[in-house]
């Protein structure tokens, strides 16, 4: 193995995190290297016409998509049992490439309800000590709101990000989401236009029920829009071609549009294509990582590259793996209820229901993908949960995306599945119909985990993660509750027909896709006996290891991911900066 | 850039007799490369260069172009399954990355598992679409006594129904799964992909539904046309058009 000079931050993973707290470091004048296992997708098919219009190849083939030949992830659903590798990637799609998944993505970003960032203490004292089941290991994040607030603001600013602000300095804002924690400043650019079917479920809800919906925020750029380093998007034109797909028209925030380019053209940083990270070099003795093992996909060699900081910037999965790899930290054990690597893993409870409206052209090709129409009312704990039976909650809209034929037709129940009927269905419904959806909060459960799979590898000879999961009973009744609230807004749409009405329920189904929103394994926390990094993102038991992405996250909300992860990919460049000048313990 | 070109059903009828004519038993096979021999001063081009099957044999062949028209077939929306290029979309899936298990994890050990486990099998999609064809042909043979290519079409069409319930046995193969997963999801992308790919001829799928396809750079349609018909959804644009 080849060493190499050593470099001040190296991060593992080119995506999202890595490039947002890379802007960071760079701007404060310091050294980085990011080790991204691909290259870049903009300038190839994908990110061109016509060939960027091809559902087949970028949505149903996976065309950028994690290769499931070469690493996938095993599933059992209790311990007992025997895992099964997802022999096709489905129910969650990671990226491979410069941009990672946040590459194409549809863009949505939320900042999560104040509560997430300390929900045990707040369903305690709203709810009394015995609220939280024994087998929810929910915890504090050990971060405010308030200390995220200019994070999210500043990712807000770097992404062009369009909206409404529901809370303005805790003043409500009419047309923005009334739930917002308080905000410093408006959104940076005005919300995208509504569908048609948004603009009947917002009238809907808010005639027949009082909800409150709102245009659901995001990063496709309504307009032209330059960002604080100067990079610039231009408008959307609502194509239906956002999640799966990279923007030809550069009006979608991503990191391979907006840090990276960026980036590059700094000194103090390198962008390492197809480099495959094998592993961390950790000295357990004196605590630290002493670099990053990779394999050159370009000469087949493997180096080890040093680094005065290490971040493990990838993706969920990947963060648990090269920590248990590499030894670093306890794993959690689901019988004692001990350890903490892979502990906390959550996914999402997503259902949705079709509707059917005869009269209506909802056309649903004219969309993109923060086109949705979105209300917080059953969402976290928004609404009071006494005598419900669970806790958490889901956001509730109408989600017009995309109008893409072979995924996005939907026809009423009782259509015959091929025939002539069938096709006078389709031609009937296609442009008649749209969905209400529902997406889920997911808490943790003392059998949902992540570990090293005994049995399964991938291609460079390193054992798949294997997901310990299933929907737990708290997730059913929180389907089952939101699915319901779905369903009477669908009533009263004045609907034709409605698709059937289903909560999601065990047994987890892989071959679904349920959104890439999966979370935890390397939980952030004050608590070391309950965490694997500090509420700084600062590993325990090796100071200069740092770990950033969902994976840091101690459960699961209802809303998108990406806000609470931008906002602490951020904070942790600078928090890394402080670092590299003063070593040592950040408190 | 190519104009888009229109070759509807007629044109296809006339092909068709063009190719019995000339002593040809595959219609739907040689369609294409007959035509311009046909003839080259009165019709424009024709749309897809594809000739002839790369993965299917003549047997395999007979039993999806039968199928594929009976999950399609010729009416007041679209010509047949066959004509609409169906049968040569699923050919060429399974000849292509798709059937030989790109981004498929084929790595043991191997266990059955929960339908919502997903596929489980080590054979790759070509292989695993052709002994599932194999195995509900042998089926068909032992209840109606003749090829599945043979049949009557409701006899057909109900046959594929029982496939589709689960109610075909066979001792060996989940013929409801190799159906509901692998052949039926085969159909509908044949249906609605670019034609490009070989199926969807002419759009015509696009047309039935009033997907417009290519460029959607819908701008200023996303208000002009909210709430109100499309009507580039009534002439629809593929990639060859933009190539």
């Amino acid at each position: 193995m080849k060493p190499l000079p050593q470099r001040s931050v190296v991060i593992v993973g080119g995506g999202m995190a890595a490039g947002l707290l890379a802007r960071q470091l760079v701007h404060q004048g310091i050294d980085t290297v990011v080790l991204e296992r691909g290259g870049d997708h903009r300038a190839e098919a994908a990110g061109r016409i016509p060939t960027q219009r091809d559902e087949l190849r970028w949505d149903i083939r996976l065309g950028l998509m994690q290769d499931a030949a070469s690493e996938t992830y095993t599933l059992r659903r209790s311990r007992p049992e025997p895992s099964r590798p997802m022999r096709r990637l489905s129910a969650f799609l990671p990226g491979t490439g410069v941009g990672g998944a946040g590459s194409h993505w549809n863009g949505q970003v939320w900042r999560w309800a104040a509560c997430n960032m300390a929900l045990r203490s707040h369903f305690t004292a709203r709810y009394g000590q015995d609220a939280i089941p024994a087998d929810m290991p929910l915890q504090d994040w050990g971060v405010s709101h308030e200390e995220l607030e200019p994070y999210y603001d500043l990712f807000e600013k770097l992404f062009g990000v369009t909206g409404r602000a529901g809370n303005i300095r805790g003043k409500i804002m009419p047309g923005g989401n009334p739930f917002e924690a308080p905000r410093q400043n408006e959104y940076p650019q005005p919300p995208l236009e509504t569908t048609e079917a948004g603009l009947i479920f917002k009238a809907t809800a808010e005639r027949e029920f009082g909800y409150r919906p709102f245009p659901s925020p995001g990063a496709n750029s309504t307009g032209t829009y330059v960002n604080p380093d100067g990079m610039r998007l231009g408008a959307c034109q609502y194509c239906g071609h956002c999640d799966r797909f990279i923007c030809e028209a550069n009006a979608k925030g991503t990191p391979d549009a907006l840090l990276y380019p960026w980036l590059e053209r700094q000194a103090h940083f390198e962008l390492r294509r197809h480099c495959q990270v094998l592993g961390l070099d950790y000295d357990r003795a004196a605590g630290r990582v002493r670099g990053v093992r990779y394999l050159d996909l370009i000469t087949g060699e493997e180096y080890l590259q040093p680094g005065g900081v290490v971040v493990l910037a990838a993706f969920t999965m990947t963060n648990t793996k090269l920590l248990l790899t590499g030894g670093i930290g306890r794993p959690y054990d689901p019988v004692k209820g001990e350890g903490v690597v892979g502990k906390n893993f959550c996914y999402q409870i997503n259902s949705g229901i079709s509707i059917f409206l005869r009269d209506r052209w909802l056309n649903p090709f004219l969309a993109a993908g923060c086109t949705s129409t979105i209300m917080e009312e059953f969402d976290d704990d928004n609404f009071d949960h006494t005598g419900l039976g669970f806790l958490g909650g889901g956001s509730i809209g109408v989600g017009v995306i995309s109008g893409r034929p072979i995924n996005a037709r939907r026809l009423p129940p009782g259509t015959p599945r091929w025939g002539t009927a069938w096709k006078r269905a389709n031609a009937e419904w296609y442009a008649h119909n749209c969905a209400i959806g529902v997406q889920g909060s997911c808490y943790p459960h003392r059998e949902n985990y992540l570990d090293l799979d005994p049995d399964y590898s991938d291609a460079f000879g390193l054992p798949l993660v294997r997901m310990n999961f299933d929907i737990r009973e708290n997730e059913r009744r929180v389907s089952a509750f939101c699915t319901g609230r779905a369903e009477q807004i669908a009533r009263a749409m004045g609907a034709t027909q409605l698709g059937p009405v289903v909560p999601r329920t065990s047994p987890f189904d892989t071959r679904l896709y349920q959104g890439t929103h999966i979370t935890g394994g390397t939980c952030m926390g004050a608590d070391p006996a309950t965490s694997v990094v500090s509420p700084r993102l600062q590993h325990w038991d090796s100071e200069n290891l740092f770990v950033v992405g969902a994976s840091v996250f101690a459960h699961n909300s209802g809303l998108n991911p990406t806000g609470p992860l931008a906002a602490l990919a951020l904070r942790l460049g600078d928090d890394i900066a402080r670092y590299v000048k003063n070593p040592g313990h950040l408190s | 850039m190519n104009l888009p070109r229109d070759s509807g059903p007629s044109r296809r009828e006339f092909l068709r007799h063009a190719a019995l004519a000339a002593g040809l038993t595959s219609v739907s096979t040689t369609l294409w490369g007959t035509e311009a021999a046909a003839t080259p001063s009165q019709l424009p081009p024709v749309e897809s260069p594809a000739t002839g099957y790369l993965s299917l044999g003549p047997e395999e062949a007979a039993f999806v172009e039968a199928m594929i028209n009976v999950l399609c077939p010729a009416d007041e929306l679209t010509p047949s399954g066959v004509d609409c290029g169906l049968a040569v979309f699923i050919d060429r899936q399974l000849a292509g990355a798709f059937g030989r298990g790109e981004r498929l994890y084929l790595r043991g050990p191997w266990r059955p598992g929960l339908p919502q486990d997903g596929y489980q099998l080590p054979m790759a999609p070509e292989q695993f679409f052709k002994t599932g064809l194999a195995a509900a042909d042998a089926a068909c043979r032992e209840q109606h006594g003749r090829s599945f290519a043979d049949l009557e079409t409701t006899v057909a069409d109900s046959f594929l129904s029982a496939l589709a319930e689960g109610k075909i046995a066979h001792s060996r193969m989940a013929l409801a799964e190799w159906f509901n997963d692998l052949v039926y999801p085969l159909f509908i992308q044949a249906c609605f992909a670019d034609p490009i790919y070989g199926g969807n001829q002419d759009k015509v799928f696009w047309k039935m539904i009033g997907y417009p396809g290519l460029p959607a750079v819908n701008g200023l349609n996303m208000v002009k046309y909210r709430g109100k018909p499309f009507p580039g959804a009534r002439h629809p644009k593929s990639i060859q058009d933009f190539s």
